[in-house]
């Protein structure tokens, strides 16, 4: 500093130290709003793969949402505690012709990150140009799809924008969490025939526009993505600050959990998710050493469950049937399939995988759900000779005293069970339901696969007898859709039904069909609760257990508010690093 | 061997490449698609994708074409120098790939230096010294660094650098990269380049030393050895101007065939250390069945073995007077 004091002025250079003095003093500190010391710091998290791409329209995989849910946002939102729907770059929407018409009134404060306005043009760029661009392959579209029909997006005028739906679609606000991208930036890759291949992971991160809280500022690919606040970001704090507070985000990206957990444990990382059951003994007793708390916010979403091979269909190549007509006559006998949810040990599913820490699962939908969970679903406790005695009453007994339960037919319980070979959970999952079900009687051969045979068998060549898969899931039924209605691409148990196989299967298409139109929430309530019941019954899916959501988050976050759907960092641009913790992770 | 005859032999050799790359890449390419499954049976495992949008995907990288007119339109656009797109980045595979090469060429060589740089001291070492303890020590390291698995010797160190903090757990950057100055930047760099480079190279050491070794007592019980100690030549100029410079000559070739590993990557290794190079990258786009991610990996590596190949061969020409290629 000494060098810019006018030498000349020797008498008056009391005044200018002591100004360049607190000038410096200001300038050190890492924000601009020097009135507030929530600002700063730096967040640093990890993930286990490379993103495959920033453009959130062709690529909607975990990986990807990681960085896109950053930078941009949707004209509504879901609050992770109410798990309502609220506005957010819309400020509010009316409803009207017997819910098909909607219109948005959106803000007009957000501008995008490199400062040009946000408008109802981007809205209208975003559906027609991109989501339901024929030559963009984009599964926002089947979201926005009912019937067949696209809806009508048009812009009334700056800030309004009215969606004319074909029918009445129940989760339509759900949906418009829908990002919205910029047109400025991408309209002319869209003119061109170029927007499939724009925004790879090979972008210079300034081209990628959001109107989000954070900005991408750097990608090395296997090592880290580094994102800074947005400065034009438009939300405020309830206070009136302008958020977010943190001015930077790293994702160190890991090759494997386990490098996640020692890179927490070394301080390297603010967060951690413990997935495996023995993490928690591993890091709970480390809590007040290493400066962090663990989390337990409740279960978490998806399902994994053993199904059986239910297709009654004819295979036209060689005109025999898809499943052996032998144990076709078990897979779709229900007695069979509820003795063997009744020989499902769940508990010790829960203490192996768990370690104790999970929480058995007997429906579709998680506790976690809110509103349409149905807690009052049918329950099959861990009884092996109430199991055996369904199975005798429905002709299944070992007559030969060899262990091995036969037909009526006088065929032994022998099947196949598969399940992908790159999941260590459903692996472990298929060991216990193979010595399980072994105690029952039954013989089960169990193979893991590679994923793609997996999916081959169960989409093109159907030859399988049971399979331990899992779905993900979350607040809205709806969107389950594929696998319970009987013309879902997704109805594992029997796929393609010309006609619904059963009388249940029937009833979940009407049940699916109607939900979706229905606007009164406690109507859909009924319906979705008898969904869950049918499952519960009929067993199309045996469930096994969900785990709880548990991570453990370093000691220097203020207005952390974990829940199971929203996760550690839903309110991420309200997150700040406490008084004194300014400083970011240790230098490693 | 004049460098005319040198030039044609060369010429005549890339001759006898181009069909051979072209023959790899068509059966790469067989493999690729026949194999059951495709690129887009996730996306099929999915609720909330449909049909058509799949259907989409399928034509966008026309799979479902011919498989001649795909592998055609694959061979045209590689006279352009253009290899295709990746399905998993929706970008052209070079710039997939561009962005790890240099972090795979710099472990690939890292390792290289380390493992000529220390198993050809030790083979002499051990060589000179026969039958002492000296020797006898350097033989059972070999073996031991023959029979261990690099993946365990990684999983070892990492869990010694996690207990002493000497060395990072893995990863080829501090997360501060950048702020540091370009002597810190390198000192980051060998730091992250230690355990990677050392675990990849350990059972290379291990043969490479015994190579050596067996060389050169071969080439110290030769005839113009005591030749030329009865000559009166100090020790040093007959051990490191002759027998090492003979010993050495059969290891040219080894070296030529080094050269083609340097772009392939340990993909067990990287994935442990979590070094982010084309290793890691490349088996998951064999195991996803991105095929022309697939296919740019096999053509460099294919295109480096047979110029390796090559190399060596030259090498050892001008090395080696005793042949003459015609």
């Amino acid at each position: 500093m000494a060098n810019i004091l006018p030498t000349a002025k020797r008498h008056c250079w009391q005044p200018i130290l002591i100004f360049s003095f607190l000038t410096f003093f200001v300038f050190i500190q890492d924000n601009c709003w020097p009135h507030n010391d929530k600002y700063g710091g730096t967040l640093v998290l990890a993930t286990t793969s490379d993103p495959k791409s920033f453009n959130d329209i062709i690529a909607k995989e975990t990986s990807t949402t990681t960085v896109t849910g950053l930078i941009f946002e949707g004209l509504t939102r879901t609050n992770a505690f109410t798990l309502k729907v609220e506005p957010h770059l819309a400020e509010r929407w009316e409803v009207t012709n017997d819910g098909r018409e909607w219109i948005f009134y959106l803000r007009r404060d957000v501008v995008w990150n490199d400062g040009q306005p946000f408008s109802a043009d981007d809205v209208v760029f975003t559906f027609n140009d991109l989501i339901y661009n024929n030559k963009i392959p984009s599964s926002a579209r089947d979201i926005f799809t009912l019937e067949g029909e696209i809806f009508k997006v048009e812009k009334i005028d700056d800030y309004t924008v009215r969606f004319t739906l074909p029918i009445k679609f129940a989760p339509f606000l759900r949906g418009m969490g829908q990002a919205i991208l910029p047109k400025h930036k991408l309209e002319q890759s869209v003119n061109e025939g170029k927007f499939n291949f724009t925004w790879g992971i090979d972008t210079d991160p300034k081209e990628i526009v959001g109107t989000g809280p954070f900005k991408l500022v750097a990608y090395k690919p296997g090592e880290r993505l580094v994102f800074e606040k947005n400065p034009l970001y438009w939300r405020h704090s309830d206070a009136g600050d302008r958020l977010p507070y943190l001015s930077k985000i790293i994702y160190r990206i890991v090759q494997s959990h386990d490098a996640e957990i020692l890179k927490f444990l070394e301080g390297e990382l603010d967060y951690v998710s413990l997935m495996r059951g023995n993490e928690y003994p591993l890091l709970k007793p480390l809590e007040s050493k290493r400066n962090f708390k663990i989390y337990d916010v409740g279960a978490n979403f998806g399902s994994q469950f053993l199904c059986f091979n239910q297709n009654t269909g004819i295979n036209p190549a060689n005109n025999t049937p898809y499943v052996d007509q032998v144990k076709s006559s078990w897979f779709t006998d229900i007695h069979f399939r509820q003795a063997v949810a009744h020989a499902i040990d769940k508990e010790k599913m829960i203490e192996i995988l768990k370690n104790g820490l999970g929480y058995p699962q007997n429906g579709p939908m998680s506790p976690s759900a809110g509103f349409f969970y149905n807690p009052d679903v049918k329950k099959y406790t861990y009884d092996i000779d109430r199991a055996r005695a369904i199975l005798k009453q429905a002709g299944y007994q070992d007559r030969d005293g060899d262990g091995i339960i036969e037909d009526k037919g006088g065929h032994k319980v022998s099947f196949n069970l598969y399940t992908n070979s790159n999941n260590p959970d459903r692996i472990q999952i298929a060991a216990i339901i193979r010595h399980d079900l072994r105690q029952l009687g039954m013989e089960v051969n169990f193979l893991p696969l590679e994923f793609n045979t997996l999916v081959s068998k169960l989409n093109a060549t159907f030859d399988w007898d049971a399979i331990i898969l899992g779905l993900t899931g979350g607040i809205e039924p709806h969107f389950g859709k594929n696998v319970w209605h009987s013309l879902g691409q997704l109805h594992m148990w029997h796929p393609r039904q010309a006609q619904p196989a059963t009388d249940w299967e029937a009833r979940l298409d009407q049940i699916f069909d109607q939900g979706v139109k229905e606007l009164d929430e406690n109507k859909r309530k009924e319906l979705y609760d008898e969904w869950q019941m049918i499952a519960s019954e009929k067993l199309p899916f045996i469930y096994t257990i969900l785990g709880s959501n548990i991570f453990a988050i370093r000691d220097k976050f203020g207005n952390l508010k974990p829940t199971s759907y929203g996760g550690a960092f839903h309110n991420l641009e309200e997150i700040y690093i406490q008084k004194g913790v300014i400083a970011s992770s240790p230098n490693k | 061997m004049t460098v005319n005859i040198m030039l044609k032999y060369i010429f005549k050799r890339l001759i006898v490449v181009i069909p051979l790359l072209l023959a790899m890449s068509l059966l790469t390419f067989v493999f690729m698609q026949k194999t059951t499954g495709s690129f887009y049976d996730s996306l099929r495992m999915d609720p909330l994708i449909s049909q058509e949008t799949i259907d989409r995907y399928v034509q966008l990288y026309q799979l479902d074409r011919p498989l001649l007119y795909q592998y055609g339109h694959w061979v045209v656009n590689l006279f352009r120098l253009e290899l295709g797109y990746s399905f998993y980045y929706n970008i052209p595979v070079v710039n997939v790939i561009k962005g790890r090469l240099w972090n795979t060429f710099i472990l690939s060589l890292a390792s290289l230096i380390v493992t000529w740089g220390l198993a050809i001291p030790l083979g002499v070492w051990a060589a000179l010294h026969r039958n002492r303890w000296i020797d006898r020590c350097i033989q059972m390291f070999s073996y031991i660094a023959l029979s261990t698995p690099s993946f365990f010797l990684a999983i070892l160190l990492l869990y010694a650098a996690s207990r002493t903090g000497w060395l990072p757990l893995g990863g080829m950057h501090s997360v501060h990269y950048e702020q540091l100055s370009f002597m810190g930047k390198t000192v980051d760099l060998l730091q992250h380049l230690a355990i990677p480079a050392v675990c990849l190279s350990f059972a290379s050491i291990g043969s490479l030393q015994r190579i050596m070794r067996g060389n050169m007592l071969e080439v110290l019980g030769q005839q113009y050895v005591l030749t030329a100690r009865a000559k009166g030549l100090p020790e040093n100029r007959v051990v490191y101007g002759h027998v090492l410079r003979n010993a050495i000559n059969p290891l040219i070739t080894l070296l030529g065939y080094s050269f083609s590993s340097l772009l392939s990557g340990a993909a067990l290794l990287e994935i442990i250390c979590g070094w982010p190079g084309l290793g890691s990258l490349m088996l998951t786009a064999v195991r996803s069945k991105d095929i022309y991610l697939v296919m740019a990996s096999f053509m460099m590596g294919g295109v480096l073995f047979l110029i390796g190949n090559l190399l060596a061969d030259i090498l050892l020409a001008r090395a080696d007077p005793r042949i003459r290629y015609e």
